[in-house]
């Protein structure tokens, strides 16, 4: 702020500007097809990343069963891994993992720092049982008739639990 | 065809998920980038930038010890910043409202909604090259002047870019509840 109190405006140096220039081999519509390609071949390594994902979420829903660990900490824990399968999956034509991933972010958000009861546990087990099928089945794209029941019926969880409370 | 040729640029990609940095890199060098340098957090991306001149720098929000956005907060007002006016894209799955203008307000120049593409990336890199703002200081804030649009100010606008990106919101399909989507974050960006 200036000294008169008023908002200052300053003019920063222009690196980016003065790096960049345009070339005949400079980014097309051809480059940015082929960038989309890479990442599509990247779908083979997706899968693996996404199965360590898979894997921890198993690990942390068996310990939903158990007294180890207080289960809205637990939650916490799905909630992170989640949201990184929720940020992945779209890249590389999992839709329905992105899709299914923000479903159990955004219910574990709603319930707070609440205790969760046993109804909640079991909305967040079909969740996880989802998002190992969609991986189980390589339902990539929308996952066709059985993706749009997969996405219909996890709503339906949530709806029935939300009006049973 | 000719375009843009980022091969000078240095870029710093921040994501404490290496699955993640390895995406973002792979889009990179698919741009023609050769510089591209990583950190896992914001605090190794901090110590990165005392000897690594990032031009841009694209963030995720979700990090620990230190997340995104105080990574940001730090770059813009840390007394020993290397370089406050650098372009940060940030890139995360949080992109309900109130989470989108936090980080307008932290100082971010570019928001990019996860899942991401390389055309989406491409987009806001194309926006910081071709729209560079002037840094303001004001009150609290210093970071890249909020009003982007090249028009007079006419004190509604951000109220209307808000009330059309919640409009959006509430008339997105259920999946996408919870968050906007990134012509909405664009729309109350007001880019």
């Amino acid at each position: 702020m200036s000294a008169d109190g008023k908002p200052q405006f300053i003019q920063p140096p222009n690196h980016v500007k003065d790096k960049v220039s345009v070339t005949s081999n400079g980014i097309d519509l051809d480059t940015l097809e082929k960038a989309e390609q890479l990442i599509a071949g990247m779908q083979d390594s997706y899968l693996e990343w996404v199965d360590e994902d898979l894997r921890k979420l198993q690990a942390l829903e068996a310990q939903l069963d158990g007294a180890a660990a207080p289960r809205v900490q637990v939650f916490k824990d799905i909630f992170s891994i989640a949201h990184d399968v929720k940020g992945q999956g779209g890249s590389f034509d999992y839709p329905l993992m992105t899709m299914i991933g923000n479903h159990l972010c955004r219910y574990i958000e709603r319930l707070g720092d609440a205790e969760p009861s046993d109804k909640n546990v079991e909305v967040v087990k079909v969740h996880i049982a989802a998002l190992r099928l969609v991986i189980g089945q390589r339902m990539s794209g929308d996952g066709g008739k059985m993706g749009d029941n997969l996405i219909r019926g996890l709503e339906a969880a949530i709806n029935k639990t939300t009006a049973a409370k | 065809m000719s375009g843009y040729n980022l091969e000078r640029l240095n870029f710093l990609v921040v994501d404490d998920n290496k699955h993640m940095r390895a995406l973002v890199k792979t889009i990179l060098h698919a741009l023609g980038s050769k510089n591209v340098h990583e950190a896992a957090d914001g605090a190794d991306a901090f110590k990165e930038l005392r000897h690594f001149p990032a031009d841009i720098i694209i963030c995720d929000w979700n990090m620990s010890p230190l997340d995104g956005l105080d990574f940001v907060r730090l770059v813009r007002t840390g007394k020993d910043s290397p370089n406050p006016f650098v372009p940060i894209v940030m890139l995360t799955g949080h992109t309900e409202m109130h989470r989108v203008i936090e980080a307008r307000d932290a100082g971010v120049h570019e928001f990019l909604a996860k899942p991401i593409s390389a055309k989406g990336l491409y987009s806001r890199l194309r926006s910081i090259i071709e729209k560079p703002r002037p840094f303001v200081r004001a009150g609290m804030y210093f970071g890249p002047d909020r009003r982007r649009r090249q028009i007079d100010w006419k004190g509604t606008e951000r109220r209307k870019a808000m009330l059309e990106a919640k409009r959006a919101a509430a008339e997105a399909p259920p999946e996408e509840a919870g968050g906007l989507s990134q012509a909405e974050v664009e729309a109350l960006l007001g880019g």
